[in-house]
């Protein structure tokens, strides 16, 4: 927009007439609608909390390692998806934890043959509806005395905690005279529930020789439909299609695919298959941009301002502090040099930790040179392209372990290509300043398709082994996937598609924003905060019975303690604790995010007490975090 | 004739607090009622009352000659009486066609399958906001990334859309600026145009004088009385709302901030 369009704007809200330009929202950019997400800070952590332990430890980043993470996201992370949700519908639920235990041993009760005391050995056929009755009727409690009371729902379910904690141990003991209750294989019917509630995937067992390539083509796939993604919603479409775009598109596709088959051929790092990759790569982002959006009329001056160009010596700083850090401390060093960091960890972390200060520099002077000119935003963007490939290089050059010379180099490099596509598309294609709702919905479409394809290629890869990792013994063919990580990603898709598609997920926003006001244009409050209850009760039977299947007997004291990590993983996926303000999906990577913490301690070889000291870090900085950000993107409107 | 809504000697006590007392008033549809007032002149126990959230302690109440007893906001909602709210009721994550649809959702599919129908709801979403003379281009778009402004014309919309006979609106312009108070107000005339009693509630005359037809003054729970737009010039309206040596400060304040 020129300063002459601008002016105009203002002379017609002088009018006033109805919706004219000052009413009307402003334009938001990708960015800015990223940013009002409310896990946006809950991915951004993920990502950092995930590149920071697959620096320092070995499993990180391997098929066991991520085995491990999610198997312990999964018990909590369906627990933090209904406890966020509940949190979403504006209330508490502190028996949660102590539910999941009291649910394992309802079922262990009834399934085993206690003698005259009434615990007959019932089939798992009937005692796993019986124990979900039971479940329902305690969430149904929960809810009918927070609403005939009116009391907190903190207070309520806080009593409801003590109460489950006595008659876990009290009944404990009447029953089985014992304050643990097992045990559950010894059930009718185990075998079958066991395949359903507590079975494993060993990766070693399950070989298939065509996993890479099937990786690497779900991954480019996906890779480009994203990118075709950003395009909709990053550039203003051309009125009609041009169909040289179309042809230069297709070359260019053709130019990576025959590098990528070039570098399966040449085996990895050599040069020839990189240029091609990035030749075919700049030829069909041009061809993409040529075939359907409107080229950049006036592209300004590429001159930077000062208030681009400090962040940009700032980054400058750290990259080479990064740079001066990797050489001055030894890699091969895994002694202790100040308590419970080696040589080596402490070069990866400061490596690290420099280069994402480095990064958020370069973001700011790209947000800044947006506003200056076309040509000065390609530049600074240009700038941060080529910073990361010789990054890569230095990475390669410097570098012992496979791990840093292969896989982070390649990573870079895709980064820096990104980047450099990116830079080179926003300073031939005119970026969009306007709505426009059907690029809007394709683009979603096409992201949620991309992102699919690309995370089906991981778990291609993660689940299945080559005979060449069996026969070299590596370690991550013993990765044991559990069961209850698809009931984990199952439960946490089913809730975000509730929250999003039925009228009783909007009712959830409602109460948890005002319940008066809900119930006023017709919501049913009352009988939606009991569900909420409700569904709490029945993830913890579901978790129940996945640690009965686990643990095979339970102790009274089980899940006692951990409804606090269940509010903090939703709080750390962007969950307000007022209410009306969250996600599903959100409240599942708080999860993650704290399994990754918790594992991430125990791989490195720290002392896992300190676990605590980190997740009572990341609940303050996650909340700090997500209530600047939610500032910063409510501010920009 | 009856009135479409009639109020006689209205009054209401919270243990010894007369909160209301002696407030009679009519709204006719087709006119704005302007109920004018300082902070704890009895503005939010009016609307309980009439939005059926409290109920009254003496006097009578008739919707269009019927006298009524609101058990509840529900029994006033399906006599034709709707209130929008300072905080409007929306969710913000929620996309604007949502919002208006909240709680009478269109459904389709059965049982646990059962999901909003949406392309009907958007297109009724749409156009029902357009009719308003409410122009958003997108009702995808979050309600969260709307001005406050157009987040009363949704809600308004809503009201109206969903048989509002009286709309009742509880300070729609307290928390926005000029420009966009001007905007709701237009709103309002809109409503009032389609045929619907309108009930504004208000500390601030220069809104109020341009779009009411009628003005009820409430003062430390009483009414100063009715007063057609006729026999109140706009002084006189400022004039009782401040009363005495606020006077002349407030009118000046007032003409500073450039209202009405």
């Amino acid at each position: 927009m020129t300063n002459a369009n601008t002016d105009v704007g203002v002379a017609m809200t002088n009018d006033s007439r109805p919706g004219e330009a000052d009413e009307r929202l402003a334009y938001r950019g990708l960015g800015q609608r990223m940013l009002i997400r409310p896990e946006i800070v809950g991915m951004m952590a993920s990502v950092l909390l995930f590149m920071f332990f697959w620096g320092v430890t070995r499993p990180f980043g391997n098929a066991g390692g991520a085995a491990t993470v999610l198997d312990v996201s999964a018990t909590l992370g369906i627990m933090a998806v209904a406890v966020g949700v509940l949190m979403i519908g504006g209330e508490f639920d502190l028996s949660s934890g102590a539910m999941t235990g009291a649910m394992a041993i309802v079922i262990v009760l009834l399934v085993k043959d206690t003698g005259d005391l009434g615990g007959a050995g019932i089939t798992y056929w009937i005692a796993i509806p019986i124990s979900l009755l039971v479940a329902l009727g305690i969430g149904w409690l929960n809810g009918t005395m927070v609403e005939r009371t009116a009391l907190p729902s903190f207070i309520v379910t806080l009593a409801t905690f003590f109460v489950l904690r006595g008659l876990k141990l009290a009944g404990s003991k009447i029953m089985v005279d014992q304050i643990q209750v097992g045990r559950a294989d010894e059930g009718p019917h185990y075998d079958f529930w066991q395949n359903i509630f507590g079975s494993t995937w060993i990766r070693g067992d399950h070989v298939w020789e065509g996993r890479d390539a099937a990786y690497t083509v779900l991954c480019l796939l996906g890779a480009v439909i994203v990118v075709a993604a950003v395009y909709q919603l990053s550039f203003a479409r051309r009125p009609s299609l041009n169909s040289a775009g179309v042809v230069l598109l297709g070359l260019g596709v053709v130019g990576i695919a025959g590098g990528v088959v070039l570098t399966h051929v040449l085996d990895g790092t050599d040069w020839l298959p990189m240029l091609v990759i990035a030749a075919g790569g700049f030829a069909s982002v041009y061809g993409l941009g040529a075939w359907r959006f409107s080229l950049v009329v006036d592209r300004g001056n590429a001159a930077l301002p000062v208030d681009v160009t400090r962040p940009l010596m700032k980054a400058a700083g750290y990259v080479s502090a990064a740079v001066v850090a990797a050489l001055v401390f030894d890699s091969a060093d895994d002694t202790n040099i100040v308590p419970f960091v080696t040589e080596q960890g402490l070069r990866a972390i400061l490596f690290m930790v420099l280069l994402a200060l480095g990064a958020t520099q370069l973001v700011v002077a790209a947000t800044r040179s947006t506003k200056v000119s076309v040509a000065a935003r390609s530049l600074v963007i240009g700038i941060a392209s080529v910073t990361t490939l010789l990054l890569a290089l230095f990475v390669q050059s410097e570098s012992t372990s496979h791990k840093f010379r292969a896989e982070l180099f390649t990573q870079m490099c895709v980064v820096a290509l990104l980047l450099g596509c990116y830079a080179l598309a926003s300073y031939f294609f005119e970026t969009r300043t306007a709505e426009d709702p059907d690029a809007d919905s394709g683009a979603r479409r096409l992201a949620v398709i991309g992102g699919l394809l690309v995370l089906a290629g991981i778990v291609v890869r993660m689940l299945f082994a080559v005979q060449a990792e069996i026969d070299a013994e590596d370690p991550s063919r013993l990765a044991a996937f559990s069961i209850r990580i698809v009931w984990f990603l199952g439960f946490a898709a089913v809730m975000t598609y509730v929250l999003k598609a039925t009228p009783w997920g909007g009712w959830v926003y409602a109460v948890g924003g005002n319940k008066e006001a809900a119930r006023q244009i017709g919501v049913p409050a009352a009988r939606t905060k009991t569900q909420l209850f409700m569904l709490v009760a029945a993830a913890a039977w579901l978790v129940g019975i996945l640690l009965a299947f686990r643990l095979n007997t339970i102790q009274a004291g089980t899940g006692n303690g951990l409804e606090f990590e269940y509010i903090i993983a939703a709080v750390v996926g962007g969950t307000l604790l007022t209410g009306g303000y969250g996600t599903a999906l959100g409240a599942a990577i708080g999860a993650v995010i704290m399994a990754m913490a918790k594992q991430g301690i125990s791989f490195a070889g720290w002392n896992t007490d300190w676990r605590f000291v980190f997740i009572g870090s990341i609940l303050l900085i996650a909340v700090y975090a997500n209530g600047a950000v939610r500032k910063v993107a409510e501010a920009a409107r | 004739m009856s009135h479409l809504l009639e109020l006689t000697d209205i009054a209401k006590y919270y243990g010894n607090i007369n909160a209301l007392e002696g407030v009679t008033t009519t709204v006719e549809a087709g006119e704005v009622t302007c109920v004018l007032g300082d902070n704890g002149a009895g503005k939010s126990t009016f609307i309980k009352i009439l939005a059926g959230v409290h109920k009254h302690n003496a006097g009578t109440m008739k919707v269009e000659g019927v006298e009524v007893d609101f058990d509840s906001p529900r029994d006033a909602l399906g006599r034709g009486i709707a209130t929008v709210y300072q905080d409007l009721a929306m969710v913000s994550l929620m996309s604007v066609w949502r919002n208006f649809w909240l709680g009478q959702e269109p459904r389709k599919g059965r049982g646990i399958f059962t999901r909003i129908d949406e392309a009907p709801a958007k297109a009724i979403a749409k156009e029902e906001l357009a009719q308003m003379g409410i122009d958003i281009r997108d009702v995808e778009q979050p309600v969260g990334t709307l001005s406050g402004g157009e987040r009363q014309s949704v809600a308004i919309a809503r009201a109206v859309h969903f048989g509002a006979k009286v709309l009742i609106l509880d300070e729609p312009t307290s928390a926005l600026g000029v420009k966009q108070s001007g905007v709701v107000l237009k709103y309002i005339l809109a409503a009032r145009d389609r045929g619907l009693g309108v009930i504004f509630i208000t500390h601030n005359p220069h809104h109020a004088y341009p779009v009411g037809d009628r003005f009820m003054i409430l003062n430390r729970g009483k009414s100063l009385g009715n007063f057609a737009k006729s026999e109140l010039p706009r002084d006189e309206l400022v004039k009782m709302m401040a009363g005495g040596a606020e006077l002349d400060q407030l009118t000046h304040e007032l003409e500073s901030a450039g209202g009405g």
